[in-house]
């Protein structure tokens, strides 16, 4: 085990390699934390599972204007491109809920294990690491999400296609959806890690944020009042919905702003008391 | 080169860093003393700006911590075993963390085989001895190829062999003319370690001397008194200039008045002495007399400092 001290005296490797902070750096350095653990894969994995069998099973089942044929008009019927959208956003409602619990351990296992105040020794000023960490995890879950979908739409085809649809990835109501159902659940990671910043412990994080998504959204619409209930539409569940699919409320635009001002809310504070609290 | 400025930290009402002040120079191995809650570790994070002072300012050489372009090269500090999130493994937490600064792997794999941690690297911390998680975090410090070091406690939890690695370790890094500032309770490792001592008492700084003159002003007797009725003896003794340290149910340590006058006393009041003699003078001697008034936790109201402090110090 013990080497002499004079060993670090070999240090000539390093001389050359200090290069000093980097935003650059932190973003590698929050990749490498983000891929290194255990949780963080498997969470990954389950949300890829998930999201792939939930859509097969859609496929299967799904009431589609060609079932007409039968002779019975379902007034649920959808036409080909909803059908196949559906099926591709059919592990959504889970996968959101990995999403959020994976945002807020992203940074409140940091405070947990003792972790945060390695990292807030190497990058001193602090906020280049909250905004590292949005950033990686922001785009991990955009691309594991658009690839779980990718391959929902590939093993869904041939039941599909046995049902009589089809419907090219790159039809103008497909593509969008896809984009937008992975931008939300990113917007929905960066909000959960704001949150957990801002509260640093596990369980409390994730008690929020499972909150905000679904618990907030049937306490406002419970109450009798129109103006709450059209709040609803507002909160991050809601307008991040209407990011892969038309519920009539607002255009797409209009729904990326409002989840960029929820992203904006929570990481504001998070980054005000990232400032002023100790570490 | 660490310096500090009318440094304080409040927490509440409670004042953990009070007004201290210190020069921390390069080429030697400073060590931070006192009694378990002095303020030692409070000041080492303020250092590296995880804890933001009440008021004052340290600097190490020359600028706040957090404004250096490369922190880890300035710094490298260990403040405490396992900070570090423990699914990962060593060699993916030292990663991260030489990331944030350009630095390679060829440097972590360096740091791993110079703490020892080779055959543990891969495996994740979770597992650790405090043994191991101290070197993880020695490596960590060692990282960036530091100007300064700050360790808190760094011998905690290791076996004689890591301790002796580690004072050979701190030795070499100030014989390269790096700064080493480490922290300890005990005064018998920083005796063997350090080459300047700055003692910490409530939050202040109360010594900051050469251990030589910390030896030299140990040399102060100490009378070792036994007695089944010490208590009493004790509250005899009770004066401004003269401290009586309990040692056990029948024994006192009292520096400020000599062995004959004390030898007097006993038998004008009646009370039989078992022994009595003149202890030499020592580190411990020394640390224990400027701690005395200064500890954080007491044991009884009688004004003695804790007893559990003691035992840690003299052992």
């Amino acid at each position: 085990m013990t080497r002499t001290a004079a060993d670090t005296a070999n240090r000539s490797s390093l001389e050359a390699s200090v290069h000093g902070l980097a935003f650059s750096g932190i973003l590698r350095s929050e990749w490498i934390k983000l891929r290194s653990l255990r949780s963080t894969v498997w969470s990954f994995s389950i949300m890829f599972v998930l999201q792939i069998g939930l859509g097969v099973l859609m496929a299967f089942t799904l009431p589609t204007s060609n079932d007409s044929a039968s002779g019975i008009v379902n007034p649920f019927a959808m036409d080909d491109p909803m059908v196949v959208v559906t099926t591709m956003t059919a592990g959504l409602a889970l996968g959101q809920l990995i999403i959020a619990v994976l945002g807020v351990l992203v940074i409140s296992g940091e405070y947990s294990t003792g972790q945060i105040r390695s990292t807030f020794t190497a990058v001193p000023t602090r906020l280049p690491v909250l905004w590292a960490k949005s950033i990686v995890f922001a785009v991990v879950t955009f691309v594991v999400s658009v690839l779980s979908m990718l391959v929902t739409f590939v093993v869904a085809l041939p039941i599909l296609a046995s049902r009589d649809i089809s419907v090219s990835l790159l039809d103008e109501a497909v593509w969008p959806a896809i984009v937008g159902a992975a931008a939300y659940l990113s917007f929905l990671g960066v909000i959960s890690l704001g949150l957990g910043a801002i509260i640093r412990s596990t369980a409390g994080g994730i008690a929020s944020s499972l909150g905000l998504i679904l618990v907030v959204p049937v306490i406002l619409v419970v109450i009798p009042v129109t103006w709450v209930q059209d709040l609803a539409n507002w909160l991050p569940s809601a307008a991040g919905g209407q990011l892969y699919r038309d519920l009539g409320v607002f255009e797409v635009w209009q729904a990326q702003l409002i989840m960029l001002g929820w992203v904006a809310l929570f990481l504001g504070i998070a980054a005000l008391l990232l400032q002023r609290r100790d570490a | 080169m660490i310096e500090a400025q009318a440094l304080t930290k409040r927490y509440g009402s409670k004042t953990a860093v009070d007004g201290a002040g210190f020069l921390v120079r390069p080429g030697l191995v400073t060590g931070l003393l006192g009694p378990n809650g002095a303020g030692k570790s409070t000041t080492m994070r303020m250092i590296v700006g995880l804890d933001r002072p009440t008021s004052g300012a340290v600097t190490v050489n020359g600028r706040p911590y957090a404004e250096h372009r490369a922190p880890l090269h300035e710094v490298g500090a260990l403040l405490e075993a396992k900070a570090v999130h423990t699914g990962r493994s060593a060699y993916n937490h030292l990663l991260a963390l030489a990331a944030t600064h350009g630095i390679g792997a060829a440097r972590v794999r360096e740091v791993i085989r110079v703490t020892g941690l080779d055959s543990v690297a891969q495996k994740r911390v979770k597992g650790f001895s405090l043994g191991m998680g101290q070197r993880l975090g020695i490596a960590a410090a060692l990282l960036g190829d530091p100007q300064t070091l700050i360790l808190d406690e760094p011998v905690n939890g290791l076996d004689p062999e890591g301790v002796l690695w580690v004072r050979t370790l701190v030795r070499h890094l100030a014989a390269e003319g790096r700064t080493v500032l480490l922290s300890s309770h005990l005064m018998s490792e920083m005796a063997l370690t350090a080459d300047h001592i700055i003692v910490f008492g409530r939050g202040r700084v109360i010594a900051d001397a050469p251990v030589s003159e910390f030896i030299r002003q140990g040399k102060a007797a100490t009378v070792r008194v036994t007695s089944p009725r010490v208590d009493e003896l004790a509250r005899l003794l009770e004066s401004p200039d003269v401290t009586v340290t309990r040692i056990d149910e029948v024994t006192i340590d009292v520096v400020g008045v000599t062995a004959e006058a004390i030898g007097e006393l006993a038998a004008s009041a009646g009370i039989a002495l078992h022994g009595i003699n003149t202890v030499t003078g020592s580190l411990e001697d020394a640390y224990l007399k400027l701690t005395a008034g200064e500890v954080e936790y007491r044991s009884d109201a009688s004004g003695q400092p804790a007893t559990n402090n003691q035992q840690e110090v003299s052992r």
